[in-house]
């Protein structure tokens, strides 16, 4: 694996949680330590905002901020619709 | 108490790059925010800030960004305008779950801000009714988030206000 590693344990971990979703890190920055892409950041695409994401080098609070990390991977529409559709069950109308 | 909000902004067209902007947050104290640049002339900031209260939390957010990015213009606080299925996963419920309660105490449910092929409410109105139903255990601090956020986005969307036309119809929509 060619990318650095997060210097923050738990931050590293949502990393890889997001790459194993199909995420891709792109790393630079000196406040920050890189960014996340959706892989689904598209015109029909409707999570928008945080499609691509900016990851701090040292956040204040390191185990709320991989939490956040990973409800924004979790939150992707493009995913949850995927997953809809393979799974079946929808509570959507 | 730790209140978690989230400020939308609109980029002036003028703007430094959105790495530099980056950096300049992080300096000036939001690395308690997730920054979010997926689109194009935005940045969103979903903070989980250490405060006393819920306001000091959001206004000294609002001051971090505003010395970080002069231009940025606030879009919106939230959460705040909410939907159907917002609410829901903010309580902890299945949509229609939501939905059947609006419908099964429809005199007493909030009344939507919008209602059109969405229905738009704020949020503070559904917690508190939820809260004083004693159906729902709402945990205090997005109680006071939700209160906090619709009064800054009050406060912004009044600076469209026109004089004449408030002079006129106040009394007629109070």
């Amino acid at each position: 694996m060619a990318r650095a590693r997060h210097p923050k344990k738990e931050i590293e971990a949502a990393i890889r949680y997001a790459e194993a979703s199909g995420w891709r890190v792109a790393v630079g920055g000196s406040h920050a330590w890189g960014k996340l892409y959706c892989p689904y950041n598209d015109a029909e695409c409707r999570c928008g905002e945080f499609c691509i994401t900016s990851i701090w080098s040292t956040p204040r609070n390191p185990g709320n901020y991989a939490r956040k990390l990973r409800r924004v991977v979790d939150n992707c529409a493009a995913r949850k619709r995927l997953a809809n559709s393979v799974g079946g069950a929808s509570d959507l109308e | 108490m730790e209140y978690e909000f989230t400020l939308s902004f609109k980029l002036a067209a003028s703007e430094a790059d959105t790495d530099t902007l980056i950096e300049r947050l992080g300096a000036a104290g939001c690395d308690d925010a997730l920054v979010g640049i997926g689109q194009s002339r935005r940045i969103a900031l979903n903070f989980t800030r250490e405060a006393s209260s819920a306001q000091d939390a959001i206004v000294s957010a609002l001051r971090d960004v505003r010395k970080a990015i002069p231009d940025a213009r606030l879009v919106e606080a939230g959460p705040d305008l909410v939907g159907l299925t917002d609410i829901a996963e903010l309580v902890g419920v299945t949509r229609q779950n939501m939905r059947k309660l609006s419908l099964a105490y429809a005199d007493s449910f909030p009344v939507p801000v919008h209602s059109g092929s969405v229905a738009l409410w704020h949020l503070s109105h559904v917690l508190r009714w939820l809260s004083d139903r004693g159906r729902y255990e709402i945990e205090s601090p997005i109680m006071e988030v939700a209160r906090v956020t619709m009064q800054i986005n009050l406060v912004k969307e009044a600076a469209l206000i026109e004089q004449r036309v408030r002079r006129e119809v106040r009394d007629l929509v109070a």
